[in-house]
C-alpha cells in the first residue's frame, strides 16, 4: 500500500451533483502516486474533467474531500506546484503565444526565462510572436503545454492533450507526453484514446457514470495473456489442451480454443495435439486489448468478470 | 501582486477594444462638448461663449462623464472580466498561483489604471479644443487652476470607475459581455434615465433617484463648474436635479464602486468556472 506521503492526489467519496438530476461524479476514490504516469479514462460524459476541475479548484465538490500535492484544491500552495490543460487550451486569441505566456508566467510568479524555455521545449519558438488565434489546434495544444509547464510542475494534468490532433500530431504528443512522465514528475493523464494510454502510462482508472469502475497498471486490466488455438476436430482439442496439467482453463468460442495458460507452453500445446492426431491450423498468443478491457468495463455494469 | 497587475495591464493594453473606447470617447467627448454646440451656435448654448473657453474646460469636460463616459467605462469593465469566460481564460488563470481574488484584484487594479489615460485624453483633447475655440473667437486663453483641473480628473475618474465596476458585477453575473453591456445600457438609459425623469412628477420617486449614478454623478460634476442649464439639455444622458451635495455624492460613489466591487468577489469567488 502507498503511503500518504506517496500519494500525490488522493480523493475520499468524492462527489458533484448538479441539481437532484445529475451526478457528474459519484463517491469517487482516486489515489494518484508520486513519480507515475497515471491514465483516467472513460466515455465522454464520465465525469473526467469534471474531476480534474475539482482538483483544480474550478469546481467546488458537493460532497467529499480531495488533496492534491498535499493541500486543498485551488490553495496557492498546491496550485503553485500543479501545470494543468484541462480541455480545450484557452488563450487570449489577439495576444501572441509569447504574450499569453507572459500573463501567466506574472499570475503564476514565474520568471520569464521560463516563457522562453517552455516554448523551446514545446517547439513554438518561431511562432512565438503570433497571434495566438492564428495557431492551428495542434500549436494551441502545445502552447496548452507551455503554460502546464511554466512552473515547472512537480504533477501535471493534462485533459484530452490530443484531441482534434491529426495522426501525426497526436504521434508527436504521445512522444512528448512519454518525456513529460520522466524524471519523476507525475503525470495525469485524461482521454479515452486507449493507444495513447497504453503507450504512456504506467497506472489506469477506469471511470464510468462518476465511479471509479477499476484500476491497476495496464498489464493488470489487460488480464492474463494466454493462446489461442484453431484446431480440428475442435472437441477432441479441447479435450487434449484440457488435460494438460499446467492448462488453467479451456473455453471455445467461434470455432476456436482460448486456453488460459502460461504463453510459453505453446509448443507443449501444439506437440499434444499433433501427436493426438488433431489437425492444428493456429496457435498464437492472444491477450485482451486495453480498449477491449475500457469497451466491457464502460458498457456492462462497469465489471470485469 | 505587481507582477500580476502588470500582467493584467498587458492584456488590455494590446487588446483592440481598449484603444477603440479610448479613441470613440475622446473623439466623441470632444466632438459633443464642443465641436457640435460651437458649430452651430455658441450663443444656444445656455452659457453661451464661455462655456467653450479653457477658463471652463473642468466644468464642460466633467458634464460628459456621468452619463456618456459612463457608457465607455461600463463596455470597458465588462470586456475586462466579461471575456474571459467566452474566451475560457479565467479557468487557465484560475490555476496558476494566485487565489481567485489576488487574480480579481490584479484585474482592477488594471482596469483603474487604464481609466487614467481615458481622463487624461479627453481633457489633453478637451484643452486643445477650447484653446482653438478661444483664437478663433479672440477670446483671453485663461486656464483653471492645477487644483480645479486635478479636482475635475480624479472625480472624471471616481464616476469612470463607478461604471467600469458596475461593468465588472454584469460580466461576471452575466459570464459574458453581450447581455452585460445590453442590461448594463439599458440600466442606464431606462432604469437611470426614465425614473429620474419621472421624479419630476412623481415625488415618491426623488428619494431612489438621489442614489442613482447619473444624480450623484452630475451633482459632483455641478459641484465642479458644469453647467446645470448643460446638464438639464444634454441628450439622453441629460438630468434635471435634484442635486445633492457633493461630498454625500463622493460617499455613494464610493459606496457603489464598494459594493459593486464586494459583490463582483464574491460570485466569482463562489462560482465553479466551466
Amino acid at each position: 500500500m502507498p503511503q500518504p506521503s506517496d500519494l500525490v492526489i488522493e480523493t475520499r467519496a468524492l462527489t458533484k451533483r448538479y441539481g437532484d438530476a445529475i451526478i457528474a461524479v459519484d463517491d469517487l476514490a482516486l489515489r494518484v502516486r508520486r513519480g507515475e504516469v497515471y491514465g483516467f479514462l472513460g466515455p465522454n460524459g464520465a465525469g473526467k474533467t469534471t474531476t480534474l476541475r475539482m482538483l483544480l479548484g474550478l469546481v467546488r465538490p458537493t460532497s467529499g474531500e480531495a488533496a492534491v500535492l498535499g493541500a486543498a484544491p485551488g490553495s496557492p500552495d498546491g496550485l503553485a506546484r500543479i501545470g494543468a490543460l484541462v480541455e480545450a487550451p484557452a488563450f487570449y486569441p489577439y495576444l501572441s503565444g509569447r504574450d499569453n505566456l507572459r500573463v501567466l508566467a506574472g499570475h503564476a510568479g514565474v520568471s520569464e526565462d521560463r516563457v522562453e524555455a517552455v516554448l523551446s521545449e514545446v517547439r513554438l519558438s518561431d511562432r512565438a510572436d503570433d497571434r495566438s488565434a492564428t495557431y492551428s489546434l495542434g500549436m494551441k495544444q502545445r502552447l496548452g503545454v507551455a503554460a502546464a509547464l511554466l512552473k515547472d510542475p512537480e504533477l501535471l494534468i493534462l485533459d484530452e492533450p490530443t484531441n482534434g490532433l491529426d495522426p501525426a500530431g497526436m504521434a508527436e504528443m504521445r512522444e512528448f507526453m512519454r518525456s513529460l512522465g520522466e524524471g519523476g514528475r507525475t503525470l495525469v493523464l485524461s482521454s479515452h484514446l486507449m493507444g495513447e494510454v497504453e503507450q504512456v502510462c504506467d497506472r489506469v482508472g477506469v471511470i464510468r457514470d462518476g465511479s471509479l469502475v477499476a484500476e491497476g497498471t495496464v498489464e493488470q486490466l489487460r488480464g492474463r495473456a494466454g493462446l489461442r488455438v484453431r484446431a480440428e476436430p475442435l472437441a477432441e482439442a479441447a479435450r487434449v489442451v484440457g488435460a494438460i496439467p499446467t492448462v488453467d482453463e479451456v473455453t471455445s468460442v467461434d470455432g476456436v480454443l482460448d486456453v488460459a495458460v502460461d504463453t510459453a507452453q505453446a509448443p507443449a500445446i501444439n506437440r499434444a495435439l499433433v501427436e493426438a492426431g488433431i489437425a492444428v491450423s493456429a496457435l498464437y498468443p492472444q491477450q485482451a486489448s486495453l480498449e477491449d478491457v475500457f469497451l466491457e468495463l464502460t458498457a456492462n455494469g462497469g465489471q470485469r468478470p | 501582486m505587481t507582477r500580476g497587475v502588470t500582467a493584467e495591464l498587458l492584456i488590455l493594453r494590446k487588446r483592440a477594444a481598449t484603444w477603440i473606447l479610448l479613441g470613440l470617447w475622446t473623439l466623441l467627448g470632444v466632438f459633443f462638448a464642443y465641436v457640435v454646440p460651437y458649430a452651430l451656435d455658441p450663443e444656444d448654448s445656455p452659457v453661451g461663449l464661455a462655456e467653450f473657453l479653457p477658463e471652463s474646460l473642468a466644468g464642460t469636460l466633467i458634464a460628459g462623464f456621468p452619463f456618456f463616459g459612463g457608457v465607455f467605462a461600463l463596455m470597458l469593465g465588462v470586456f475586462a472580466v466579461g471575456s474571459e469566460y467566452g474566451w475560457g481564460t479565467l479557468k487557465t488563470l484560475f490555476t496558476q498561483r494566485p487565489t481567485r481574488l489576488r487574480v480579481f484584484a490584479a484585474k482592477l487594479a488594471a482596469l483603474g489604471i487604464v481609466l487614467v489615460p481615458f481622463v487624461l485624453a479627453l481633457f489633453a483633447a478637451g484643452a486643445v479644443a477650447s484653446y482653438v475655440i478661444a483664437q478663433i473667437e479672440g477670446a483671453a486663453v485663461t486656464w483653471p487652476s492645477a487644483w480645479l483641473l486635478a479636482r475635475a480628473m480624479g472625480a472624471g475618474w471616481l464616476i469612470l470607475a463607478v461604471w467600469a465596476a458596475l461593468g465588472v458585477l454584469l460580466g461576471v453575473a452575466t459570464r459574458g459581455t453581450s447581455l452585460a453591456i445590453g442590461v448594463g445600457i439599458l440600466y442606464a438609459l431606462v432604469i437611470e434615465g426614465l425614473l429620474s425623469a419621472f421624479a419630476d412628477s412623481v415625488s415618491l420617486l426623488e428619494p431612489l433617484t438621489q442614489v442613482f449614478l447619473r444624480a450623484n454623478g452630475y451633482s459632483i460634476a455641478a459641484a465642479l463648474g458644469a453647467s446645470v442649464d448643460s446638464i438639464e439639455s444634454s441628450g439622453p444622458g441629460s438630468y434635471s436635479g435634484p442635486f445633492v451635495d457633493s461630498l454625500q455624492a463622493l460617499a455613494v460613489l464610493v459606496a457603489f464602486i464598494a459594493g459593486l466591487v464586494v459583490v463582483s468577489a464574491i460570485l466569482l469567488r463562489r462560482r465553479d468556472v466551466a
